[in-house]
């Protein structure tokens, strides 16, 4: 089974991505980090497989946390799960920083669980 | 179900790679020329007049190609032959795919047509604003957009009333706040009263019951709503050729007298009735 971490400041958006993770039968949530530097930390600690991360976040955002998180863990795979997805140049600048895909919000449970498979 | 470009559609749904649609942008980069470049590979203009233009727009908040004009350095029938011929050899990400061999032409189509009836909920319907708003473009897309997630996002009926200014936000259980910048400056904020509170909670929280929840998490929810709208907004402005930033979402408790608005800004009220004795309005306060 994946280890999926979720980074989200809101924690009614967390809430619902680690309810899709963990009703799934191929992925459990490992863990919640309300911002980029907390997300840092914990990836060090639990290691997940895949992080679904929100871009705008207080203190550090999320596009500064997945700068330093494909430099300090080649593995590991980021989703952006961002209300942005749809600016054309935060997509853009997420994919040229390494996320491997954006999910937008909002978002349903199929399309997140689709994308999470595929990566 | 949210605002989207079409590049973005065919990353999410899996039909081409991040590294094709990064490949696509690059050939986009290379082949879609400037207002600029566009002016000077047809010989209206040097590159020092560029220059020049690029320094004048230090102290000159105008366009390129306004500027240009006003400098006499085009004339504006020129500048018009510019941005048709911008227009006709655009290249777009579906074609630069096609190109990349990532897509084939039958594909190209096909998803096209599935990319406009995923969007086609969020074509924009005509929203009457008070006369002499600037950047009413903006606004009336905002109520807009608002609307339509109230209905897709929240799935509640409601019946909207006309858009009006008002010198006080009027007091309610709480309002979700969220700041806009870059080309337009204002405060986006969705007022709610307890029940219709209850009601966001439950469909962002896809349950039947929020009675136990608490009081964070209900107004989490609201604040949420309204990141997810704005982010929405930004998206569909950016379309319409607009950079609007989002800042993180805040929790205001307004009091009972309400807030005044303060000086140098406008408010609009859109005032959504959702049921016996329940409040909700848009508020969007705009920096003047």
């Amino acid at each position: 089974m994946k280890k999926v971490l979720v980074v989200d400041d809101s924690l009614s958006v967390a809430r619902q991505l680690e309810k899709i993770i963990n009703d799934s039968v191929e992925f459990t949530c490992v863990g919640h980090a309300k911002n980029g530097a907390e997300a840092i930390k914990v990836n060090h600690t639990e290691n997940p497989d895949i992080i679904c991360m929100d871009m705008n976040m207080p203190g550090m955002d999320g596009l500064t946390a997945l700068r330093s998180l494909v430099v300090l863990d080649k593995e590991v795979k980021v989703v952006m799960v961002t209300s942005l997805g749809g600016v054309g140049d935060k997509f853009t600048e997420a994919l040229k920083l390494g996320a491997k895909n954006i999910i937008c919000k909002p978002f349903e449970a199929d399309n997140v669980l689709q994308i999470l498979r595929e990566l | 179900m949210a605002v989207k470009f079409f590049g973005h559609f065919l990353v999410e749904k899996g039909v081409v790679s991040r590294e094709a649609i990064l490949a696509a942008f690059d050939i986009q980069e290379q082949k879609n020329l400037k207002l600029g470049e566009m002016a000077l590979s047809m010989g209206y203009i040097t590159q020092s007049d560029i220059d020049l233009t690029h320094n004048a727009q230090f102290f000159r908040d105008m366009k390129l190609g306004d500027l240009l004009v006003e400098m006499g350095i085009m004339n504006i029938n020129q500048l018009d032959e510019v941005i048709t011929r911008q227009k006709e050899t655009h290249l777009y990400i579906g074609e630069a795919l096609v190109l990349l061999a990532s897509l084939t032409s039958e594909q190209l189509q096909h998803h096209l047509n599935e990319f406009k009836l995923d969007q086609a909920s969020y074509v924009s319907d005509r929203i009457e604003l008070p006369a002499g708003i600037a950047n009413s473009k903006i606004w009336e897309t905002a109520a807009d957009l608002t609307y339509k997630m109230i209905t897709r996002v929240l799935d509640l009926q409601f019946r909207t009333e006309r858009c009006h200014i008002v010198t006080t936000l009027r007091s309610n259980l709480m309002m979700a706040a969220l700041d806009l910048s870059g080309d337009v400056e204002a405060r986006f904020i969705l007022s709610v009263s307890a029940g219709v509170q209850k009601m966001v909670a439950k469909a962002i929280l896809r349950e039947e019951s929020v009675e136990n929840e608490t009081t964070e998490i209900l107004e989490d929810t609201v604040m949420e709503f309204v990141n997810v709208v704005c982010g929405n907004i930004a998206a569909k402005s950016s379309q319409m050729g607009q950079l609007i930033n989002i800042g993180p979402p805040v929790t205001i408790h307004p009091p009972a007298a309400g807030i005044p608005v303060p000086d140098g800004h406008i408010a609009l009220c859109f005032p959504i009735h959702v049921g016996d004795g329940e409040k909700m309005e848009l508020l969007l306060l705009i920096r003047q």
